[in-house]
């Protein structure tokens, strides 16, 4: 019988690599296959969903394939790089160091040692699956000779998509009727949360005055989010920015609605979830084409050369002035999520990992 | 140019995933937005020229994002901020906290406390002590390094006065067309420092080449800026500085590179051996010394930092940093003397001196120069 389990550093709740993981157990089960999760550590919810990772060889049998979900730095690596298993690494990007050099010198130090012990594993991974053809090449200059992309597993089905009424009501109200700028990700350096604040400045100062920002994620790099803030302040936005955190999946999806553009200018995204989640909404995208940015969105919104804020400012307006292009825009997107739907990612991820297990077999 | 939007790659193992499909609706998708970003492009331009969006003023933007940022401190803040945080660090607290949500839990943490008090505190105040001697040790550099700092301010040059410069006009000059064809063959983008009216870059333009201009003065820029030229109000040693390894394919010098102080020429030519990739093109525009001596304005020769170079000089240097110097030109107008005509007594005595003053004092006025990166 194939068994494929997998390794994650982190087992959390309404996190995108731990519903991830969790959705790719189940399909694979689903597969008739053996699979468990091995982790570092399991938030107190989910830990009867996991092992700790040590404990593997006690459960170990021959034929087993074990994926890795790579994301962070993390003692698991070190645990696989001795097993002799065949591996196969599901990399979802590890945001270079130098974005937080200067920022949180702690937070450099462990991604840099999360690339270190990714460049260790790539070269003895049997396969690389990466949810980007942006990450496979990553992983690819690491050493990994088999690369295939497969998107995160994330469910964005339109037809279970509901919005928190009272939450929509209540940032219609805070806004009333001025145009909603939205960006969705942690508060972190390689998100360039100051060029967005810099586009509504631009906004305000050559279309709409009273247009405002919503920022929606957490506050993982504090100096970096004071700085935003205190930037958006000294430039007289401090009413006009909006942070949202720990939102129930029913008013992030307020959030979404109540926007006008999405906006994301991150200079460095390994797939970026969130425009999925703004094709879903309907909310037309503008977007800097950076790391794997250009190829999710495709042509379901306006990729940017440049994060110059009058460019910025200009895109948004030209959206907000033209019903035809945001309805088109609204449309792409909606033909675009059906590139990434959960049945179809589950789909590809089971017939790669059966190809690596007919291989260890030796029946391929 | 605008970018169509980028799509998974067709030859990733995973192709079935892409959102391409050859057919004539997707081409049609990606054709209107390319005209979208390209109104998008015109509308920036617009405003640009209609005074809408002044010149500096995104980079202005970045720089009070800066003044937030420890990572944009720079010179002598940089330094007294991470002295602070070392400060602040060289401090080790032993009473380690003992809240617990369980009364039990408080109580245990404080007996551990309390227990391992005498140990921590031996081993704690060793740390501090060390911590402490770093960090004064830190404060007598910072110290040294203020003292230098202002060794060095007090020798910085004045601006020279904007009015008794060459007016920047590179488009219309003798040189351009010889530029233009230089710089033709640049495999990507190019950059024209000290690019005054923009017409240098219009030029590159018309020819199909991706071109945009820097130049630090706001003046000189106001009639590009008019124009919906791409140009940006900073110098093009800031520029090199920032922009990224290998993003340029061909760089344009002119103006200041003539008066650069020799540090500076150093740091331009480090840069210009980084920035470009192999196979870029430098083509660099300069006044002869001599021409410099005679022509230029006396307040202007005496505050410049620096002197213009011979072509010679920028040539041995360009190829000492990798280039390889394909073409010197001379021109911009000739001020030697004529030969006196032959038949007085002392024609040819005359026409020696002539030859020499020539060579030595008058000679051609200007230089273009033109380089490849080949290593």
């Amino acid at each position: 019988m194939t068994a494929v389990h997998q390794f994650v550093p982190a087992l959390l709740p309404r996190d995108a690599t731990g519903d991830h993981t969790r959705a790719l157990r189940d399909a694979f089960r689903a597969q008739g296959w053996e699979s468990d999760i091995y982790v570092e550590a399991a938030h107190d919810e989910l830990s009867h969903e996991a092992r700790y990772f040590e404990r593997y060889p006690e459960n170990a049998r021959p034929g087993d394939v074990l994926l890795y979900q790579v994301g962070t730095s993390s003692p698991v690596a070190d645990f696989l790089l001795g097993r002799p298993e065949p591996l196969v690494l599901d990399y979802h990007n590890i945001t270079p160091e130098s974005f937080y050099v200067g920022w949180e010198e702690h937070t450099a130090t462990k991604v840099a040692l999360a690339h270190r012990q990714v460049a260790a594993l790539a070269p003895r991974a049997v396969l690389g699956i990466a949810d980007s053809a942006f990450n496979a090449r990553e992983l690819e200059l690491m050493g990994c000779h088999h690369t295939a992309v497969v998107p995160i597993l994330v469910e964005l089905d339109v037809d279970t998509y509901e919005v928190d009424q009272r939450e929509l009501s209540r940032l219609t109200e805070l806004h009333q009727g001025a145009t909603v700028l939205l960006f969705v990700g942690r508060i972190s350096p390689n998100k360039a949360h100051e060029h967005l604040v810099e586009a509504l400045w631009m906004y305000r100062h050559l279309y709409d005055p009273d247009a405002c920002l919503h920022l929606v994620g957490p506050l993982v790099t504090p100096d970096y989010a004071d700085a935003v803030f205190a930037f958006a302040a000294e430039l007289g936005l401090a009413d006009a920015v909006r942070h949202g955190e720990g939102l129930t999946a029913g008013e992030l999806a307020a959030w979404y609605e109540d926007a006008d553009v999405f906006v994301c200018l991150s200079q460095h995204e390994g797939f970026c979830i969130p425009l999925l989640e703004a094709m879903r909404a309907g909310t037309p995208i503008v977007a800097l084409d950076a790391g794997a940015v250009g190829e999710t969105m495709a042509d379901a919104g306006i990729l940017l050369p440049t994060a110059r804020p009058a460019t910025v400012a200009a895109a948004v307006d030209r959206i907000r002035s033209d019903d035809v292009l945001a309805g088109r825009l609204v449309e792409s997107g909606r033909r675009r999520l059906r590139d990434f739907t959960s049945e179809r990612t589950a789909r590809r991820f089971v017939e790669v990992l059966a190809e690596v297990a007919a291989i260890d077999r030796g029946v391929a | 140019m605008p970018t169509s939007p980028a799509s998974p790659s067709a030859d990733t193992p995973d192709a079935a995933l892409s959102a391409v499909d050859p057919t004539a609706e997707v081409a049609e998708r990606i054709r209107y937005l390319d005209e979208v970003m390209a109104e998008i492009d015109a509308e920036v331009r617009r405003r640009r020229a209609s005074g809408d969006l002044p010149a500096g003023l995104e980079r202005e933007l970045d720089e009070l994002f800066l003044e937030f940022s420890p990572v944009g401190l720079q010179g002598r803040a940089r330094l007294r901020e991470t002295l602070s945080l070392v400060d602040g660090s060289a401090y080790i607290d032993i009473a380690v906290p003992t809240e617990s949500n369980k009364a039990v839990g408080a109580y245990i943490k404080r007996v551990i406390r309390k227990a391992l008090g005498w140990y921590m505190g031996f081993i704690v105040a060793q740390v501090v002590k060390f911590a402490w001697s770093v960090s004064r040790m830190l404060h007598v550099v910072v110290d040294h390094i203020e003292i230098l700092e202002a060794t060095v301010d007090a020798n910085r040059s004045v601006d020279l006065p904007t009015a008794l410069l060459p007016s920047a006009v590179p488009g219309s000059a003798w040189w351009a067309p010889a530029a233009v064809d230089a710089l033709r063959s640049a495999p990507g983008r190019v950059v024209v420092g000290d690019c005054g009216d923009g017409s240098l870059v219009e030029a590159l333009i018309a020819e199909g080449i991706d071109a945009y201009g820097v130049d630090p003065s706001d003046i000189a820029l106001e009639p590009a800026l008019m124009r919906g030229v791409d140009v940006r109000g900073e110098g093009v040693l800031h520029h090199l500085d920032v922009v990224a390894t290998e993003a340029l394919a061909g760089v344009a010098l002119t103006g200041s590179v003539q008066w650069l102080r020799p540090i500076e020429r150093e740091r331009l030519i480090e840069l210009l051996s980084t920035r470009l990739v192999v196979d870029g093109i430098v083509v660099l525009h300069s006044t002869s010394p001599e021409s410099w001596a005679a022509s230029t304005s006396p307040v202007v020769r005496d505050l410049a930092p620096g002197r213009p170079l011979h072509a010679e000089t920028w040539a041995h240097l360009l190829v000492a940093s990798g280039f390889s110097v394909s073409t010197v030109l001379a021109g911009g107008g000739d001020r030697s003397l004529a030969h006196v005509t032959a038949g007085s007594a002392d024609a040819d005595t005359l026409n020696a001196a002539i030859d020499t003053i020539n060579a030595r004092l008058l000679g051609v006025s200007e230089y273009l120069v033109v380089a490849v990166r080949v290593r």
